[in-house]
This record gives structure tokens, sequence and C-alpha cells, in this order.
């Protein structure tokens, strides 16, 4: 396992400043801190819902003190491999829903998208302006070594998380202001700047002058609903429901107390199916009858368009290292986890095969919920998914148990190896970026590999080290 | 401003008035059930705090049955009642969250701590003791959501209905709680003016929180005449109509100066009414009768609420029925 804080029992330099703090400060004093960040997010408001019974609603994810830290270098692989893939997911989706050459190349069966369940055909010959479908793209990368990171998986849907990733950082300069002192630590301000660029950018064809910008939230009873009013906040746009919206003439208007306002670009944080009762699920009472009528006619811009899940289906997954070679005629700078396809006969046999080493995924399944960690699992637990594997192979797809890196919480007893993730968002306008940062996700409990908010994981300030900086003492 | 925002403002301002209302009227309860009676008088003091509250018709049972334990249930916990503090708290909160880019961090603090604190201190049984501590805690929050509203809010639409939302609910609070007097029957009419008469009329001053005002300014001991004028007719007392329409109006003029046409049909309203209240007198009140003139007052503050609503586009019938689609 890569320790990203110890080589062996050498300290890596970048942890220097880390080390320096939590020597100064000590477990237990820094453990009292803990629950001064705790208050400051609940005086804040970040939390995110839980839908159980009774108690209070509105849960703190687990914030963990101990900053994640990346030098320079190693963030560079991580950019360079997140836009690269940003790029050749956008190209894909353009192609899936315009002239389909990968399908002609014989990289991706036409039957993989017909029959995919997120594949709208609705979609079929639309142009989004700059051919932007996927606006905004999470890209969960793991890391087994020094260098060698992998993409697990994909987001081109509504990612969310990149609220934690500002505010874990509000939180830590506001408790310890001086970890930051130096400028050692590249900012992450940028984030708000660079996604309302992005979408003036893309603001439709029929819009002449500043595009009004909105973001739509399904209400303040969805999980994510802090992170849709805090995006709007630091956006400075109107944070809007479904019902403030109405279609008229092909064109998006809201309800304003001085009548109606048209919008021209909205980010929409609810999913495809109720987008529009007009045109996909007739009872959703969250979207806007005759939106995308809007879209179609050059009126709105949605960011991310309907249908971009098509291209973060794990199916889909295992072909991006060829669409990126296909598109970009380049080689993948972040390569994929090998992946075992259970709906062909050899690699079905192999996975059954080797189910206790294995960890196997629903095709289309999401947050860590009907999967199968070999290593972790009881011989019942592999049985019973046994039986479902041979049922349905055509559902799963099976994946080594990647020995992911581990970072360092705060225990009662000092600080203790954890297993992290790291999700960037890669945004896309006229031109693709990502802050230098990202949401680094941690298992809490010793050696689990779980690192879902759903189901008990916390998360970290993540920090990349400014150029030249990467040895900071 | 989107409407939906105007009115999550306008709500969430009524209903952490009506929460301070409904803390004053059980306060003013509690105070009076303590004070010594007449033998034989029948003790109607909780009765008329629940006809007060304007909860008569949804109290369980006869409100002339009314004691300190179902008046409590129903005022503090009861869910279903949307004047019960534990209601406000919520609905406030509630409409704080759906508005929470239009309102500052202070704000939404100030009101989201009353919400967490609340379900702690309502763990135990509101006995008298706890009772009135949960009061002033109560009346508390109530000052400190103001404050927070006050010093860090800008002066801008969203401010307008804030302040919309309070003037009209304490319009609408003061004038039920005068109008108690006519529900709560002296039991004969010898007792006009009498010792019943006077603590009925101290404890509405109490309820609006003016009984120590009252000596300020009028340097006399209570009575019909003193407290209707005290709270009808004085442009000083913060919980007077008078000062209520004041507000509201200021408040109408400058959100209609900075919108369009169709909203000065409804300034034009408030004006007439305005000007009418500046020039009422006392005498003329008690011509036309106290609750007769009480009834039409409310009627026509919930007339200039529903007609702001539905001007700027969150009532129940739109003024325009299709948005106008500005080109």
């Amino acid at each position: 396992m890569y320790n990203e804080m110890f080589q062996g029992p050498e300290l890596r330099s970048e942890y220097n400043l880390i080390k320096a703090w939590f020597e100064k400060h000590g477990p237990k004093a820094l453990l009292e801190r803990q629950e001064e960040a705790d208050a400051l997010f609940r005086r804040i408001g970040i939390t995110f819902a839980v839908y159980t019974e009774g108690g209070d609603p509105d849960r703190l994810i687990p914030f963990d003190m101990v900053p994640r830290v990346f030098n320079d270098s190693e963030w560079s692989i991580v950019e360079r491999g997140s836009i690269q893939r940003a790029k050749a997911l956008n190209c894909f989706i353009a192609d899936v829903y315009g002239e389909r050459k990968i399908v002609e190349a014989g990289i991706v069966p036409e039957s993989m998208l017909l029959n995919n369940p997120a594949y709208l055909k609705q979609m079929n010959g639309f142009r989004p302006p700059n051919d932007i479908w996927a606006h905004i793209i999470g890209v969960d990368i793991v890391r087994t070594e020094e260098d060698q990171f992998y993409v697990l998986e994909d987001n081109c849907r509504t990612p969310s998380g990149v609220s934690y990733v500002l505010q874990n950082r509000e939180v830590m300069s506001r408790i310890f202001p001086e970890l930051f002192e130096g400028g050692h630590v590249r900012p992450v301000d940028g984030y708000g700047e660079h996604l309302a660029t992005a979408m003036q950018d893309c603001a439709p064809p029929n819009c002449k002058g500043k595009p009004t910008l909105a973001l739509l939230t399904p209400g303040q009873y969805n999980s994510a609903y802090y992170e849709h009013y805090f995006l709007a906040d630091l956006m400075g746009i109107e944070l809007v429901e479904g019902t403030d919206l109405f279609v008229e003439d092909d064109k998006v208007f809201m309800r304003t107390t001085k009548g109606a306002e048209q919008v021209h670009v909205l980010y929409r944080r609810i999913d495809d199916d109720f987008m529009d009762p007009e045109v996909f699920r007739e009872d959703s009472a969250l979207g806007v009858p005759g939106i995308i009528r809007a879209m179609e006619a050059g009126n709105v811009t949605l960011v991310n368009a309907p249908g971009t899940g098509i291209a973060d289906d794990k199916a889909i997954y295992i072909h991006v290292p060829d669409m990126i070679r296909f598109y970009l005629n380049e080689e993948p700078i972040l390569p994929n986890v090998p992946t075992y396809r259970c709906d062909q006969p050899d690699d079905l046999a192999y996975v059954l095969d080797n189910l206790a080493e294995l960890v196997v995924k629903e095709v289309h399944g999401s947050g860590g919920y009907g999967m199968l960690i070999g290593p972790t699992s009881s011989p019942e637990e592999i049985e019973d998914f046994r039986a479902k594997l041979i049922e349905h192979p055509e559902a799963y797809i099976a994946q080594p148990t990647l020995s992911l890196s581990s970072a360092p919480i705060l225990t009662e007893d000092g600080m203790s190896p954890r297993h992290v993730d790291l999700r960037p968002f890669v945004i896309s306008g006229k031109t693709t970026n990502l802050i230098p940062s990202g949401l680094s996700r941690v298992a809490l409990t010793e050696g689990s590999l779980v690192v879902n908010s759903s189901q008990g994981g916390g998360v970290k300030d993540t920090w990349v080290l400014t150029k030249g900086d990467s040895h900071a003492e | 401003m989107l409407s939906r925002t105007a009115e999550g403002l306008f709500w969430m301002a009524r209903y952490v008035e009506r929460m301070s209302n409904t803390a004053r009227l059980l306060d003013a309860g509690r105070r009076l059930d303590a004070l010594p009676r007449r033998a034989g008088a029948p003790d109607s003091e909780w009765t008329s705090i629940v006809i007060a509250s304007g909860c008569s018709g949804s109290f369980p049972g006869d409100p002339k049955t009314a004691d300190v334990a179902s008046v409590c249930e129903h005022l503090v916990r009861d869910e279903t009642n949307p004047s019960s503090i534990v209601s406000c708290v919520y609905a406030a909160r509630r409409n704080a969250k759906a508005v929470r880019p239009a309102i500052t961090s202070d704000v939404w603090e100030a009101i989201n701590q009353t919400y967490v604190e609340l379900n702690q201190n309502l763990e135990a049984e509101l006995d008298r003791k706890n009772l009135s501590a949960f009061l002033d805690w109560v009346r508390g929050r109530a000052a400190l959501i103001y404050g927070a509203r006050g010093e860090t809010m800008f002066r801008d639409d969203g401010h307008s209905f804030a302040e919309l939302g309070k003037w009209i609910e304490r319009a609408d609070a003061t004038a039920r709680l005068l109008d108690v007097k006519y529900h709560v029957l002296l039991p004969d009419v010898a007792d006009v003016g009498g010792g019943l008469d006077y603590l009925q009329w101290t404890q509405i001053l109490r309820a609006a929180n003016s009984a120590t005002a009252f000596r300020h300014v009028y340097g006399r001991s209570v009575d019909a005449n003193g407290v209707v004028d005290f709270l009808v007719l004085n442009r000083e007392c913060p919980r007077s109509l008078r000062t209520a329409v004041n507000h509201l109006y200021g408040e109408l003029q400058t959100l209609v100066s900075k919108h369009d046409a169709p909203q000065n049909d409804l300034l034009q309203r408030v004006r007439a009414d305005y000007a009418q209240l500046m020039e009422l007198t006392l005498e003329e009140i008690f011509e036309e009768g106290l609750h007769e003139w009480l009834t039409q007052f409310i009627m026509k503050i919930n007339i200039i609420a529903s007609t702001t609503a539905d001007v700027f586009g969150f009532g129940a019938q739109p003024a325009v029925q299709k948005m106008q689609v500005a080109q």
C-alpha cells in the first residue's frame, strides 16, 4: 500500500508542514479543534440530508483535519489526465448524438449505445454551443504508487461535492491560518469564476446580449441542496426551482416580482428524467415543461446537456482509453483500472474463479451500493453474489482490488493512515480547466476501501503545493 | 427578484413575528393566571388567550374549558396549529432555507440555531417554572433574528418583503388582541370599569408588551379609552396599528417605486387606508363599535396581504395570470 505521507520510515517532504503543525499542537488539542470545525460547518449550514426517520435530518459529512498534499508534478499528472479525459468524453457524447464515427471505426458497438438506459434518442442531431455536452465532469481517481494513478469512473451527469472542496479549505484557513502563511498552498478560489465563465461562454445561439444564468435545484429537501445554494451564491446567480420557470414561445423565463425574465444558461442539478415532463417522465413535478423545445430552438443552454449519462456508464468506461486515442490522437495520461466485462464468457469465467480477490460492480449502479468487495466479504456474501452474477452477467463488471493509497487522519492516538480517493472537477466552456484541488474522500474505518459519504466516509482539505515549493519546509 | 424568494422572505418574517406574538400572549396568560380573582368569577383568561391567538377554531375541545396545560400544548407544541411556536419556528426555517441565497449568514444562523435549540428546550415538560423561561427564550430569539436582519441585510427588495411580512403580521395580531375584550364578556354590566375590567385591559397591554409604557405615556391608570388609543392611534408605540400601517405603506411605496405600472393600484388602496387611519379619532372608533371597527380593519389588512402577494407574483391569484413576457 502506498502511504502518501511516509516512504518507509521517511517522511515525504511534502508533509513537512503538516508534521510540524501536528507536533506543535499534539493530537489532543487538535481533536478539540475538530469540534470547532464541526460547529463551523454546522453554522455555515454545510450538511447533507439523510433520509432516515426521526433525528436531525441534516447531518455533517465527517471532516478530517489533516490535509492531503500533492506536489506540483504529481498534480500535473492529475490535471493533464483529467482535462484530456474530459475532452475525449465530450467528443464521444457529441459523436454518439452525431455521426457515430466511433461506431464506424469499430471501437464501440452501436448496440451498446442504443440499449443503454442513459442514451436519449431525443438528443440525436442536437449540437450544443461549442459542442460541449458535459460542462462539469467529476473524474474519480485512485492512486496506487508514487506516480501511478487510475481512473475509477467518470461522472458526466450532475457530479456533486465541489462545495466541500471549497468549504473544507475555508474552514481549515479559519481555524489554522498559520498553515497558509507563506503561500505554499495553491488557492481554490477560482471555481465560481471558472464555472460562471464557462456558462457565459456557452450561451445559446439566439442570445445576443449578456446571458442570464441560473441554477435549477429540486429544492431544499434534496440531499445536495446546500451545494446548490452555495454555488448559486458563489456565482451571484438565481437559485430557481421548477415552479419558478416556465416556457413560452420556446424561451425559458423565471417568475420575478417584476414579471418574467428570460434565462439563457441553466445549470440544472436535477436528473435528465425529471427535466421536462413533455419529453421524459410525465409525472415529474421538478422540471419545466417545454424546456427541451427551448433548448433545441437555441434559446437556452442546459448545463450539463441531457444525455451525457451515456459517457459515464461502466460499460462505456472500458472504452475511454480508446476514445482518447481515437478523438485526440493522444495516449491516455491516466489509465483505466483493468476491467472484466461479465457479459464476455472468458471474462465471466475468470471473475467467477476469482471472486474473493475482485471488486464486482453493477454496470448502471452508483454510490457503492450493490457491489462486492471480495477480500473483505464473507464466504456467504461471495456465494450470494455468485448467484446474482450467474443470473445476470451482463449487469456486472469486475476489477482487481486496488491497493488504494492512504493519507493520515487524526485519531485519539495520533495520525493514522486511511484509504483515500480523489475527485477533481473539470470545467469545459471555450477552454477546459480545473482548480488545483479536488474532493478527497477518506474511509474512516481502518482498512476499509469504501469512501462514499453515504456509507460513512469522510472528507479532507486537499492541497496542491505551489511550483518549486514541492518540498516546502 | 424571484417571486418565490419574495414569498419566502415575506413568510419567514411573518412566522418570526407570529412566534414572538404567541409567546407574548402566553406570557400574558401566565401572569394573569397568578392574579387573585373574586370568588365565583369565571376564570376565562386562558379562553381569551385562545381567542386572541386566532386559534379558537383549531383548539381541540371547547375553548371555554381551556387551561394552562391545554393552551400550552396547542400554542407551543401542536404542529397541526400553524400559530403554535413549534410550527412558527419550523415554517420560518423552511422559508429561510428556501431563500438561503437571499438572506445573510447571520440571519440564517439566528433562525437555524433557534430551530436546533427549540428541540432541546422542549425535551422537558413545560410546567409553570419552565414556561416563563421558555417564553423568555422565544422572545430573545425573535429579538436576535430581528437584530440580524436589521444589521446585516441589504436594504433591497428582499428587505422590504420581509418588513411587509412583519408589519402585516403585527397589525393583524394587535387588532386581534384588542378584539379579545369583545369575546371575554364581563359577568355583570356593573363590572364595566370595575376591577375585572381593569385587569383585562391590563392583560391586553401586557400581551402587547406595553403595560409599563402606558403609564409613562398617559400618566393614569388603565382604561378602555387609553388602551385603544395606545394600541390603535399612538404613533410612537411599536405595536400600534398606526405604526404598523405607517411602515407597511412606506415599504410598499419603496417596492412600487422600483416596479412597474399594475402595482400602483395596490398603493392607491393602501394609501386610502393609511390616510383614513391617520385622521381617525377615538370617538369615531367607539361610535362604530370597537369590535366592528377591528373586524373591518383585520379584513383590510388581509386584503392588502393577498393583493401584495398577487401583484408580486406569489399569491393564490397572480394579478397577471400568464406572466407578462418582457421582450
